[in-house]
């Protein structure tokens, strides 16, 4: 990995660092497990659209594993990565699928598989069929979330071609 | 480029039909029972299960878990809530108290979760036929 790589790719865990810890500042809007508005994916998703899956995977990882460090106990390490790397994964699909355009199509379906992969996780952890009925708001909650993300994503592209950012 | 447009077309009518099935399930009308019974789960395991129309006055107790985690829940005639909570999100806290099985109350770092379901329908259905006579 070149210096030049490792550094911007430091930059984007810095920096989905930083919109984590302002996010989980914000009071929960819905007294739900799990509905947040999963800003610190807008990162995940720019390295998929702009570089590769390795990119993505390791600025997630590092984000997932430092933010556990700092702001979180050990539980949420599940949570986080069963979110995130079903989330990832989904993602890359879809975006090699529509060549990626239409990030927002793309937003949504990560904010879906990022909520499903949390909802599994807590299934097994509660070992409670019980939780399962928080289905159907996290689905809408996930997709709409997941849309706006998207949406960011693609506003951002403009910048991310100005000369001042070549990779 | 056509392909990519029938292939995003396809993902979109996914996420909205998928979506909108959430929110039709979210907005229609639950059947509404005339009591609940609350169970109480810590790790998967029943704990309690509490009449909740059957209650007078209301009381509080305390949930300890394996690890030492514990939660106070109050019970009210008709519904019930977690009053405090050693969790660090006090998500449950936050949700207040429940009267209905629409959502359970579910603290994850102390793998708590109440769920509500309606108790048996002769048993408080005033409507119901007391007695049939021939």
């Amino acid at each position: 990995m070149s210096i030049k790589k490792l550094t911007t790719l430091a930059l984007f865990t810095t920096l989905s660092l930083g919109i984590y810890a302002v996010e989980s500042a914000i009071p929960p809007l819905v007294p739900i497990p799990g509905i947040k508005l999963g800003l610190a994916n807008i990162i995940t998703l720019i390295l998929l659209q702009y570089g590769t899956l390795k990119d993505a995977a390791l600025v997630l990882t590092a984000r997932i594993l430092l933010s556990t460090l700092l702001f979180g106990q050990l539980l949420s390490l599940a949570y986080s990565l069963a979110g995130g790397v079903f989330s990832l994964l989904v993602m890359f699909l879809i975006s090699r699928l529509l060549h990626k355009k239409m990030a927002f199509l793309t937003g949504a379906a990560g904010g879906l598989a990022h909520n499903m992969g949390q909802l599994l996780v807590a299934f097994f952890l509660t070992a409670t069929p019980g939780v399962l009925t928080y289905l159907p708001f996290l689905i809408l909650s996930g997709i709409i979330t997941g849309f706006f993300t998207g949406l960011v994503t693609a506003f951002l592209a403009p910048a991310l071609h100005h000369p001042g950012f070549q990779r | 480029m056509n392909r990519t447009k029938l292939t995003a077309s396809l993902i979109g009518a996914f996420l909205f039909l998928l979506a909108f099935a959430s929110l039709l399930y979210i907005l229609l009308p639950h059947s509404q029972a005339e009591g609940y019974i609350a169970d109480i789960y810590q790790d998967g395991t029943l704990l309690t299960s509490i009449p909740l129309y059957d209650v007078d006055a209301s009381y509080t107790f305390t949930v300890t878990g394996a690890s030492g985690c514990q939660n106070q829940v109050e019970v009210r005639p008709g519904s019930i809530g977690i009053l405090s909570a050693d969790c660090p999100d006090k998500l449950c806290v936050h949700q207040g108290f429940i009267s209905d099985s629409r959502i359970p109350i579910t603290c994850l770092p102390n793998r708590l979760v109440i769920l509500l379901r309606p108790a048996k329908q002769s048993q408080t259905d005033s409507s119901a036929v007391d007695m049939i006579t021939y």
